[in-house]
C-alpha cells in the first residue's frame, strides 16, 4: 500500500448529482472482485445449506417437464415442432424460461434484501443484481445436465444450429437483467410490485410458447405471440437443439427488446440508486 | 506543509419526512395520485465545512442525531448530500458497523473473505493479512466452523479483526469500539491507535468520550446539523458536557394521548438518581431518576402515577405504578412534579421510549395516559466490561439484563 497517494488532485469528489446519470460501467468493473465474491457466496450457501437444494435444481423442471408433457402431449395431443421429442422439447423451453424468470425474480427482490448492505457500505449497486442473474446461469448450467442427459436418452442430437445457443442465452439473460433492473428500483420506491412479479412471471410462461408449440396457437393469432421478446428466445434456444429452422425475425427483435430494456434499465436503476439508502 | 486529506465545503443534507411512516410508497398509491401529506423536512447536515489534514485522527461527537452518522455517510458515499462538496484525498474505507454481510452459513474463514472485500480490500489483500486476521480474532480452532455458531464474543472479535486490517489512506469509523469485552476492547483501541500514527486519516465518531480523547488529538462537535465546536479534543468534550448536563426537559403538552383530562402530564425528565443534574444519555446499569411534571384543573385525592419504558418498536420493558408501591399523592390545582427513582435498570444498551400516566382512580382509570415519547438512550458504558454486553447485538440480546454465572455441575 503506498502512503504516497498524489497531493493536489482530490481521489474522490462527493457532490449532489442531478437527473440522469451515466452507467460508469469502468466502476463496476474495478469491483468485479466484489460481484465475483456475492456470486460465490450466493452459490456456496444454496448448495451447501441443503444437498436438496442442488436437487430442486433439477428436480423442479423435471417434475414440472413430466407433468407439462402428460398435460399437453398425452391428453392435449400437441405435437413438438420438428417431430422432437416432446419432453426434450418441453425441458429445453422450461430451462430458458426458468433462467429468466427465476434471474428477473431474485434481482427483483436483491435491493431490499441487500439492504443490510446497502445502508453500511458503498460499492456501485449494479453488482447486486447483477450477480444474481450470474447466479441463475450457474444454476441453469446445472439444470442443462438434465436436459443434456435427456438428449442422450432419446437420441436427439443438435445439428450446426447449437452454436446460436449461447446467443440465445446471452439474450435470455440481457433481457432478464433488463427487467430485473428495473423491477429492482422500482421494487425500493413501489413495495408493492413484488407481490406482482411472480404472479405476471407465472402469466407469461402460459403466454409464452414454452409448454406448448408455437404452432398450438391459431394462426391469425400467432403476430401477439411474435410480440414477446420471449418468443423469440424460447424459439431460437429450442432451435440451436433441435435442429428446427431459426426464427430469424424474431430473434432480431428479441435482441432488440433486450438491448433496449437493459439499457433503459440500467440508466433508470442509475438514476433511483441515489436514492436507495434513504429509503431502504 | 499540511496536506488536506478531506476538505468538505459546505455539505447539507435534507432528507424528507413524509405523512407516511415508511419512506416507500406503494404503486397503488402513485397511481390513484395519492400524494404524500405536506413533506416536513428535516436538515440532518447544514452547512458542514471541515478539513482534515493528512494523517490527523479527528473525532466527531455530539447527541444522537447531531448528523455525525449522516456526515460519515455522505463521506463513504452511502448517501448523496443534498447540496455541497467534499473532496476526498486517498483511498477510503468506511467501517459504519463491525461484521457488515456476515453470512451466518458461511465460516469464519469463509467470512473474512466476504466481508474483506464488502469493505473493499483486494482478495490479494486478504489472502497477505489472513493470518494476522486470524491470530487477532484468536478463532483459529473455529476457523471452519460457520459463524452461525460463533458466541456473540467470537463474532465480534472475527468482524473487528477483518476490520482492523484495513489499510486505506482514509478511515471512517463509526461507534464500532463499543463492543466485545474489556480486553477485546483495549487492543481494538491500540490496533486504532497504530492506524492512526501510521500516516492515516482517521474520522472516528464515538458515544464514548474517552476513547475519543485517546484517539483524537480535535475533535468536533456536532449539534443539529452544524458544528457547534471545533478545536483541540479536551476542550470540545468539556464544552460538549458542561451542554448535556443543561439537557432540556421534554415537552409534553402536545403529545398525542390518551385519558379524560382532569390531570395532565406536560413533561418529563430523566436526571441522575441524587436529581442533581439533568442527563439525556444513560450508561448501562445507571440508576436513574424520571421527573413528571402535571398540571392538574381541579383537586385530586389519592392519585397514582406511573411511569414505564419501551423499546422503540413499542415493547414493554416494565411499568412502575405509584399506588402499587403504596404511594399516592393528593394533588391540589395547578402544576406540580413527582419523582420516580429507577434503581436497577438492567436494561441492555438500546434507545428506549417513555410511558406515563396519572390515575385519578387507581387501578381503575387514567386520567391521562402517553404512550411511547420521548426517548433516553442507554450506552455501553465502563460497566459494561464482562458483561459481553455489545451494542452490535442488542437486538439479538433481548431487552433485559440478567447477572448470571456458570460453573461446572457436579
Amino acid at each position: 500500500m503506498s502512503a504516497e497517494a498524489p497531493s493536489h488532485t482530490p481521489v474522490l469528489v462527493i457532490r449532489p448529482s442531478l437527473g440522469w446519470r451515466a452507467l460508469d460501467l469502468r466502476e463496476v468493473w474495478t469491483y468485479r472482485e466484489l460481484l465475483g465474491i456475492f456470486v460465490w457466496r450466493d452459490l456456496k450457501v444454496r448448495y451447501r445449506q441443503t444437498i436438496l437444494g442442488a436437487l430442486w435444481i433439477v428436480g423442479q423442471p423435471l417434475i414440472s417437464m413430466i407433468i407439462f408433457t402428460l398435460l399437453f402431449n398425452r391428453v392435449a395431443h400437441f405435437q413438438a415442432e420438428g417431430g422432437a421429442p416432446y419432453p426434450v422439447f418441453v425441458l429445453s423451453g422450461l430451462l430458458v424460461w426458468n433462467l429468466v424468470s427465476n434471474s428477473i425474480n431474485r434481482a427483483g427482490n436483491s435491493l431490499i434484501g441487500s439492504s443490510f448492505l446497502i445502508s453500511k457500505v458503498y460499492f456501485p449497486r449494479l453488482i447486486i443484481p447483477l450477480s444474481n442473474v450470474l447466479t441463475e446461469i450457474v444454476d441453469f448450467g446445472v439444470a442443462a445436465l438434465l436436459l443434456v442427459a435427456m438428449m442422450v436418452w432419446y437420441r436427439t442430437l443438435p445439428g450446426i444450429t447449437i452454436l446460436l445457443l449461447p446467443v440465445a442465452v446471452l439474450i435470455a439473460c440481457m433481457m432478464a437483467l433488463g427487467v430485473g433492473l428495473w423491477i429492482a428500483a422500482l421494487n425500493v420506491e413501489y413495495r408493492d410490485i413484488r407481490v406482482a412479479v411472480p404472479f405476471v412471471l407465472q402469466l407469461g410462461m402460459y403466454v409464452t410458447p414454452i409448454v406448448y408449440p408455437l404452432t398450438a396457437i391459431p394462426e391469425r393469432y400467432r403476430w401477439l405471440a411474435a410480440l414477446n421478446p420471449m418468443t423469440g428466445i424460447a424459439q431460437t434456444f429450442r432451435a440451436s437443439l433441435l435442429r428446427l429452422p431459426v426464427p430469424t425475425t424474431a430473434l432480431a427483435w428479441s435482441a432488440a427488446a433486450a438491448i433496449l430494456l437493459l439499457v433503459s434499465g440500467g440508466y433508470y436503476f442509475r438514476r433511483m440508486e441515489r436514492r436507495f439508502a434513504d429509503i431502504l | 506543509m499540511a496536506q488536506p486529506s478531506i476538505v468538505i465545503d459546505k455539505i447539507s443534507k435534507r432528507y424528507r419526512l413524509g405523512g407516511f411512516e415508511r419512506g416507500y410508497r406503494t404503486l397503488r398509491d402513485a397511481l390513484t395520485g395519492k400524494k404524500k401529506r405536506e413533506a416536513n423536512e428535516l436538515w440532518a447536515l447544514r452547512d458542514v465545512s471541515l478539513e482534515v489534514e493528512r494523517g490527523e485522527a479527528l473525532g466527531l461527537i455530539g447527541h444522537n442525531g447531531a448528523g455525525k452518522s449522516t456526515l460519515l455517510k455522505i463521506l463513504s458515499r452511502i448517501t448523496e448530500p443534498s447540496s455541497g462538496q467534499a473532496m476526498l484525498y486517498g483511498r477510503v474505507a468506511s467501517l459504519l458497523e463491525v461484521g457488515t454481510g456476515f453470512h451466518p452459513e458461511l465460516t469464519g474463514r469463509e467470512n473474512i473473505f466476504l466481508n474483506g472485500a464488502i469493505l473493499g480490500m483486494t482478495r490479494a489483500e486478504i489472502r497477505r493479512d489472513f493470518d494476522a486476521i486470524v491470530a487477532f480474532a484468536e478463532i483459529d480452532r473455529f476457523l471452519d466452523t460457520p459463524v452461525k455458531r460463533y458466541s456473540s464474543g467470537m463474532y465480534v472479535r472475527l468482524a473487528f479483526a477483518v476490520a482492523a486490517h484495513l489499510t486505506p489512506e482514509i478511515l471512517l469509523i463509526d461507534e464500532v469500539l463499543s463492543v466485545g469485552d474489556a480486553e477485546f476492547q483495549r487492543r481494538c483501541l491500540g490496533r486504532m491507535n497504530e492506524v492512526a500514527r501510521s500516516g492515516r486519516t482517521v474520522v472516528f465518531v464515538s458515544h464514548n468520550l474517552a476513547s475519543i480523547e485517546s484517539l483524537c488529538p480535535r475533535a468536533v462537535l456536532l449539534s443539529r446539523g452544524e458544528i457547534a465546536r471545533s478545536g483541540p479534543t479536551r476542550e470540545v468534550v468539556a464544552h460538549y458536557l458542561s451542554r448535556r448536563s443543561k439537557a432540556a426537559m421534554v415537552d409534553l403538552r402536545a403529545a398525542d394521548r390518551d385519558g379524560e383530562g382532569l390531570a395532565r402530564l406536560t413533561g418529563i425528565e430523566v436526571l441522575s438518581a441524587d436529581g442533581a443534574e439533568a442527563i439525556d444519555q444513560l450508561l448501562f446499569r445507571q440508576p436513574f431518576r424520571a421527573r413528571l411534571h402535571y398540571e392538574v384543573s381541579a383537586r385530586i385525592s389519592g392519585a397514582s402515577f406511573g411511569f414505564g419504558l419501551l423499546t422503540s418498536n413499542g415493547q414493554r420493558v416494565f411499568i412502575s405504578e405509584s399506588f402499587e408501591q403504596g404511594r399516592t399523592f393528593d394533588l391540589d390545582p395547578g402544576a406540580g412534579s413527582v419523582d420516580c427513582i429507577i434503581e436497577n435498570p438492567n436494561i441492555v444498551p438500546a434507545v428506549y421510549r417513555f410511558e406515563l400516566w396519572i390515575s385519578d382512580i387507581p387501578g381503575v382509570q387514567a386520567t391521562d395516559h402517553l404512550v411511547s415519547i420521548g426517548e433516553i438512550e442507554v450506552t455501553p458504558g465502563e460497566q459494561t466490561s464482562g458483561t459481553g454486553i455489545a451494542t452490535l447485538t442488542s437486538g439479538v440480546r433481548g431487552v433485559v439484563f440478567v447477572d448470571t454465572r456458570w460453573s461446572e455441575a457436579r
